[in-house]
């Protein structure tokens, strides 16, 4: 069980996680572009954004895997269900508290019951669960979280 | 591209794309979807562009007073906009005009099942991967129901209420602020002012002229450059029968007079972008060509029928179209033009492209002596057509030129000539009725087609054939004409029912009277035909020559396309 293979497994995982959210897209089941809301709190320009927000949510995939690989040590085991495990955890946390409490804390284009459009463009809260963005995306967010905690789990276990 | 009805309702839109399913489709009045916004008494209209521009006026007047409309599709800034978003801003000019509007969105062709709901007070409508949110300034309490977001309001002298319309399409709905929307929509109007102030044409019809090139724009899909024939699908061509079909493709056909219009109005980055698009696109089924292209670029298009009324109870209402399968022999003398064209304007063709180019010559040699479905696509048994015989002629000819500049490698040149030849006589042979004086639609056909006028345009045979095409033109004119209109052809093509006039081929007809020199016949006709176009200066496919009413899809790009390249020849003809 090792560090870099939580790691290779955050970065495999992220990439798995980020294209399974574009197929999500792709088959209509949801509008969520995680990517876009990440950079847009850096940046006004949609390009810059969406490369800037891939970039952030690597590292933030990284960091998560860093925090499984925490858990893991912690209770000395780790495998492909408890990370798949870890990860519908995250999913649900990335669905209420870190989009809807934490993100509109420090993106400055995000918006609120509570502001209006009055002086510069916002985008539309992901709301409870991400539901704003479509019916669809509670399960897709899900299933591509209980994949990057299963991939995540699995590397660290093989890391031996 | 939107479409105003003249009642102020938005009856088509499609996005995020023009070749997009639909959000408003008024195809089927009671489903398809729509965004109505009018006085609520009784009213007079008037319409306008405002000059130089894609920025649609409407002013209402009703007994209580007048308001104006402004709409707009507006243009992305920088920052963060809404990829597509569409502006209707109300001013009131005199006493009080009680105003409702209404947002009916039905997403994907109405196939969708469209969810209206809140953020915050804001109405948002999503279906899948596509959303849209109706902000609005002053202009009433929106309230949602049966699927509709809709307010009243009261349009009064100094007041200015704005209805802004932003999608998103697999991304989050950006809600921009009023200032930017009004920034956005001025930028626009500059936009389209400051694209008109460097178009070239200052003959006569000049605003006839830029309204066409304006047209045009909006049917150029900017990512690719690719043009689509028209901005809608399965507009009949016949009121209750079936000549419905979807025009948001790119027709090779086209290329030709679409490369020549580009040019002759000083569209550089357009005619560009057009050519490498065509040239990417045809990559794909090289050497072979398909009638038509997605606008993306892509080659496969299927058809299917949608469950949608019909404009009248017009149906099927088709998206996709079968027509690309087919064998037209004319479009690679439209591709070759096409490429004597952009090389005759300064364009340069890489070895690779020119390679392919004589590739596709090598092609028409092989294949020209095949019987096909013709310009017109007919639906019937495949023949040997007169006009498709003739654009293979082009084709081979435009191939001997451009191997003689040493813009395509000349190693074919002679068999190129040969069978050129051999086209030419298949032709003199076949094809001409000395008894009608005139080449016919087919070999032993009974009659003319007005795709002949093409090949007389782009000098079919040279000078040998210059007198036989000038009594085709007058034998298209004396059996197809009805006054300015003309038709395609009067014969079978496959379809129940019959069409309007053809506009293109009317247009066409003009330009050809003027390379002939009959420019005062060319111009007289180009008089009768340019008042036949809509209140703000568009036209459809076809017009009914007995109601004058438009049939076929709106607004048609051939059409504009035509109308642009006879005004520059008369222009030139007339000096």
């Amino acid at each position: 069980m090792t560090l870099w293979g939580a790691l290779a497994g955050g970065f495999v995982g992220t990439l798995v996680l980020t294209t399974g959210m574009r197929l999500g897209t792709e088959l209509k089941l949801t509008r969520i572009d995680l990517p876009f809301l990440l950079g847009t709190a850096f940046t006004a320009d949609r390009t810059r954004a969406r490369a800037l927000g891939y970039g952030l949510h690597f590292v933030a995939g990284l960091a998560f895997a860093s925090l499984y690989y925490a858990v893991f040590r912690s209770i000395d085991e780790a495998s492909w269900w408890l990370g798949a495990l870890f990860g519908l955890v995250h999913a649900l946390f990335a669905g209420t508290a870190l989009v809807n409490v934490l993100l509109p804390l420090f993106h400055p284009r995000m918006a609120t019951i509570f502001s209006a459009a009055d002086t510069t463009p916002l985008l539309e809260p992901p709301g409870f669960l991400l539901l704003n963005y479509g019916t669809g995306t509670p399960l897709v967010m899900i299933a591509v979280h209980l994949i990057y905690g299963a991939i995540v789990g699995e590397f660290v276990a093989l890391s031996g | 591209m939107a479409l105003v009805a003249r009642d102020g309702s938005i009856d088509w839109l499609c996005l995020p794309d023009l070749d997009s399913p639909s959000v408003f489709a008024s195809l089927d009045p009671d489903r398809g979807g729509r965004f109505r916004l009018a006085p609520e008494e009784p009213y007079a209209i008037e319409r306008r562009y405002v000059p130089q521009t894609n920025v649609l006026e409407t002013t209402f007047r009703t007994g209580g007073g007048a308001a104006r409309v402004t709409d707009a599709l507006l243009l992305p800034t920088n920052g963060l906009a809404p990829t597509r978003e569409l502006a209707r801003r109300v001013e009131g000019l005199s006493g009080s005009v009680p105003m409702r509007w209404s947002v009916e969105p039905r997403f994907d062709y109405a196939r969708a099942r469209t969810r209206i709901a809140r953020r915050g007070e804001l109405p948002v409508a999503s279906a899948g991967r596509d959303a849209l949110a109706v902000c609005s300034w002053e202009a009433g309490k929106p309230q949602d129901g049966d699927g509709t977001i809709s307010a009243r309001f009261a349009a009064e002298v100094g007041r200015e209420a704005l209805i802004d319309v932003t999608v998103a399409h697999g991304d989050a709905l950006v809600l921009p602020p009023r200032e930017e929307v009004e920034r956005r929509l001025r930028g626009t109007v500059d936009f389209w002012r400051s694209w008109v102030r460097r178009r070239e044409y200052n003959g006569p019809w000049r605003d006839s002229v830029i309204r066409s090139a304006l047209a045009l724009k909006l049917l150029i899909f900017a990512p690719s450059g690719g043009i689509a024939a028209a901005a809608t699908t399965s507009l009949p061509e016949t009121l209750g029968g079936e000549r419905n079909w979807d025009y948001r493709f790119s027709w090779v056909r086209d290329a030709s007079a679409a490369l020549d219009a580009l040019l002759r109005l000083g569209c550089p980055a357009e005619v560009e972008a057009f050519f490498w698009w065509l040239l990417h696109a045809s990559q794909l089924t090289h050497p072979r060509l398909n009638v038509l292209y997605r606008l993306n670029g892509r080659a496969r298009v299927e058809e299917e029928m949608l469950s949608l009324e019909g404009y009248g109870g017009s149906g099927p209402v088709r998206v996709g179209n079968l027509a690309a399968e087919q064998l037209q022999l004319d479009v690679y003398g439209h591709l070759l033009q096409t490429a004597w064209l952009y090389c005759g304007a300064g364009g340069g063709l890489s070895g690779d492209t020119g390679r392919r180019v004589a590739e596709t010559a090598d092609l028409v040699c092989r294949i020209w002596s095949s019987p096909d479905s013709g310009i017109w696509e007919v639906r019937s048994e495949p023949r040997h057509f007169t006009q498709s015989k003739m654009m293979c002629w082009i084709a081979l000819d435009r191939a001997v030129r451009l191997a003689k500049k040493g813009q395509i490698p000349d190693r074919n040149a002679d068999r190129w000539r040969r069978e050129a030849d051999e086209i030419a006589r298949f032709v003199g042979e076949r094809c001409w009725s000395p008894q009608r004086r005139s080449f016919l639609r087919f070999p032993g056909a009974d009659e003319v087609d007005a795709s002949l006028l093409l090949p007389a345009m782009l000098a079919y045979g040279g000078d040998a054939e210059r007198e036989r095409l000038a009594a085709t033109v007058d034998r298209v004119r004396a059996e197809l004409a009805e006054g300015a209109l003309l038709y395609r052809y009067r014969g079978e093509d496959g379809l129940r029912g019959a069409e309007g006039g053809f506009l293109a081929c009317s247009f066409w007809l003009v330009d050809a009277l003027a390379q002939l020199g009959r420019v005062e016949e060319a111009v007289a006709m180009m008089e009768d035909l340019l008042p036949l176009a809509n209140d703000v200066g568009l036209y459809a496919e076809e017009i009914d020559p007995d109601s004058g009413e438009f049939l076929g899809n709106f607004p048609q790009g051939l059409v504009h396309l035509a109308l642009v390249n006879a005004a520059v020849t008369v222009a030139e003809r007339g000096r």
